[in-house]
């Protein structure tokens, strides 16, 4: 009897282990940010590309967007890196550097590789060996959304193309005008609200002082000291502080919106592209979409989104790239996207996009990509880069002063880079 | 009149009666004051939670109408009111009540005992043993919290309730707690019930802890508030919707590019309901424990 049922349990033992070998699954697990539209947006494509492919689980690890670099950090520490995560672009190059990420070119769709925009391909490339690492729908840009009503009431032109951007002069002259005419309370909002946490400042802001002759480093030597507190950033930066002192500039304790809140206080926004869905069903048609002004000589514009990239320690990274090329190319994704009035960071997404096609109304925005966008520093210092720049003009925003604000930033950045002996091979660069 | 008033003196004690009555009002007054303060922000909460329009409620903040909804709806609590798929908001709900449960009864069982022993117990190194905990309790949970992160991972509790629950369980701060609660009472309670041929744990149970309801009262809602509120350990350690707990899924409504006002204040509505649940439950020993220990001495 004992013998039976011994040999009856190993048999289920057996046949439980089998089935459960014969049903195992290839499990690929993708790491993303978002709120609960892209959420279900990811959830429904993974949902798609595991009917279309039995032997696939798809695992969606949902990161918080504030606590997603708290969460990378746990995953690397952990050693549970997942097969597929989405990276804030800028961070691409201290991710490669660090040896999380692997090539995406030959495990994407060819056509895919072809369809993307040069700003696409920029955000997602290496600077040391010039390969591309991460790959995405979409890429981003920051626009000045202007109040039509206010700015016809100061007669001020409305620029149509990247080229005939406003220039500092003009730029300065309708803010102050702009102060002056009633029912504005503030000339422009900068979108001080969304803080030092998230990357706005570095982002929306670094773009502005480009344009004046200023940068973040020095790209060629990788050095902050001598540029980043030089001459021109100081000039910059006190500039703005300027803007600040004279109360044209929303306050960061007003919030993250005062360009289309009740009573339109702020004449002017200086706002991603993604802030045109929600100012427009406000607005209506009192919303004018206009290029950054060109502070000095030149134009110049933010870029660089969220991207996915697969990484180095995935077992299957066919199945990721399949994937990747799956999402990117899911209709319904697509469609969603559009509805968040996403950037294209592929041509034909930008072609099947009426926002951004020639004479759409964010027109100007996707002629910023290909004319005035500059990346972000690709350099593995980047985090520190970012966190000392955004310390340093929140100072000089509340009033700190500006050539020490910058110095201590340059400092910091610096003492980074020789702290891990120049990042090499970054240090051969110069 | 102006000379009646003059020439006849207001009675010393009417006058003291009346000026009393009026520094009551005047209390009164400011207390209210005070309590539509303190309240205003709960009461804001619930009346954006009933505005289906999250621009609508970001127009509001900052003026009176935020405390005003002329048209109610509960489609915000009907829109996060799932129990399965990626945005299943109830069940992240009852997965973080599942947590707060496990991680307050297994911790006033383990806390307590520590405390006990600690107090009464015949242990060597008493004093060094209740000087790290003191210790202990000093050091910032962030500072811990990565390589508790691997250790757990090594475990293989990524992405379960016992990885949310087991590391919460035990607390310096409870156990010292505990510790100053049970060594106060009288001595001669525990000496009389050695004599009697109680056995240590029967003296904990039944003699110390139903006499020390305030202080299980204080560490329910303590440890209750500290668990349901955890937000970075959960987001290290969860993966999937599995274990979720509600503090980290409303982390969804606070996207990169916009933020769902109505959504949010729903599902802080529906977050804040357990905890106050939990409070009112325990309020009246958890009130007497600290009138308890300010009279004390």
């Amino acid at each position: 009897m004992g013998n039976r049922l011994l040999s009856a349990l190993l048999a289920s033992a057996a046949l439980v282990a089998t089935a459960g070998f014969a049903e195992a699954k290839t499990v690929i697990h993708v790491m993303h940010q978002g709120d609960p539209g892209w959420v279900k947006a990811y959830g429904d494509v993974a949902t798609r590309f595991e009917a279309a492919n039995p032997d696939v689980d798809i695992e969606m690890i949902y990161a918080p967007h504030d606590a997603y670099n708290e969460k990378f950090s746990a995953a690397v520490m952990a050693k549970q890196l997942p097969d597929i995560m989405e990276l804030d672009a800028p961070f691409l190059a201290n991710y490669v550097w660090s040896g999380y990420l692997q090539p995406v070119k030959p495990l994407i769709d060819k056509d895919l590789l072809d369809d993307m925009t040069d700003s696409n391909i920029a955000q997602g490339t290496y600077p040391i060996d010039k390969d591309l690492y991460a790959i995405g729908l979409t890429d981003s840009s920051v626009v000045l959304y202007g109040n039509k009503k206010y700015l016809e009431a100061i007669g001020a032109r409305i620029p149509k193309s990247v080229d005939d951007a406003w220039t500092r002069e003009e730029f300065e002259g309708y803010l102050e005008k702009l102060s002056k005419l009633e029912g504005v309370k503030w000339p422009i909002d900068t979108f001080r609200g969304y803080g030092i946490k998230t990357e706005w400042i570095t982002y929306a802001y670094g773009p502005l002082l480009e344009s004046a002759g200023c940068d973040l480093i020095d790209r060629k030597t990788w050095k902050a000291s001598g540029t980043l507190d030089g001459e021109a950033c100081v000039k910059a930066l006190t500039m703005m502080q300027d803007w600040v002192k004279k109360g044209w500039v929303v306050p960061t304790s007003s919030g993250t919106n005062q360009f289309y809140a009740e009573g339109q206080p702020a004449a002017l926004a200086m706002g991603g592209h993604w802030f045109y869905a929600e100012a427009s069903a406000a607005m209506k048609d009192n919303i004018v979409v206009m290029p950054l002004p060109k502070i000095g000589d030149k134009g110049v514009s933010p870029n660089g989104t969220w991207i996915w990239g697969i990484s180095a320690t995935s077992e299957n990274p066919e199945i990721a790239g399949k994937f990747l090329s799956f999402l990117l190319k899911d209709k319904e994704y697509r469609e969603y996207a559009k509805t968040q009035s996403a950037y294209p960071g592929l041509k034909s997404f930008a072609a099947e996009s009426p926002l951004y096609a020639e004479g759409g109304p964010l027109a100007v925005a996707f002629e910023q990509a290909s004319k005035t966008a500059i990346a972000r520093p690709p350099h593995p210092a980047y985090p520190t880069i970012t966190s000392a720049f955004m310390q340093a003009v929140d100072k000089i925003f509340n009033g700190g002063d500006a050539q020490e604000a910058l110095t201590a930033a340059a400092k910091k950045i610096d003492e980074d880079i020789e702290d891990n002996a120049g990042y090499p091979p970054f240090d051969e660069q110069q | 009149m102006s000379d009646l008033a003059l020439t006849q003196p207001v009675p010393l004690a009417i006058a003291r009666g009346n000026g009393k009555r009026s520094l009551r009002i005047v209390q009164s007054l400011c207390i209210l004051v005070i309590a539509l303060v303190m309240i205003s922000p709960l009461f804001m909460l619930l009346i954006a939670s009933l505005k289906d329009d999250r621009f609508r409620i970001l127009a509001d903040m900052g003026s009176f109408r935020a405390f005003w909804v002329s048209d109610p709806t509960l489609s915000n609590y009907k829109e996060i009111a799932h129990f399965s798929g990626e945005l299943a908001y109830g069940r992240y709900l009852f997965n973080s009540l599942v947590i707060l449960v496990a991680t307050v009864v297994s911790g006033l069982v383990v806390n307590s005992m520590a405390g006990f022993v600690l107090a009464w117990g015949s242990l060597r190194g008493k004093a060094a043993l209740l000087a790290l905990v003191v210790a202990l309790y000093v050091i910032p949970q962030e500072s811990i919290i990565m390589p508790l992160v691997v250790m757990m991972s090594r475990a293989g509790l990524t992405d379960t309730f016992a990885v949310q629950i087991l590391p919460w369980v035990a607390s310096p701060l409870y156990v010292f707690l505990f510790y100053q609660f049970f060594a106060q009472l009288p001595k001669e309670l525990y000496e009389a019930a050695e004599m009697d041929g109680a056995s240590v744990f029967r003296i904990y149970r039944s003699i110390y802890m139903p006499l020390s309801l305030p202080a299980l009262a204080t560490v329910s809602i303590l440890m209750g508030i500290e668990s349901w509120n955890q937000y970075l350990w959960p987001t290290l350690v969860t993966q999937t919707d599995y274990a979720r707990p509600i503090a980290v899924a409303i982390a969804t409504f606070f996207g990169q590019d916009s933020i769902y006002w109505d959504r949010a204040m729903a599902a802080s509505v529906l977050m804040m309901i357990p905890v106050l649940i939990l409070y009112l439950a325990f309020q009246r020993w958890f009130v007497s424990s600290f009138v308890g220990s300010a009279v004390k001495g």
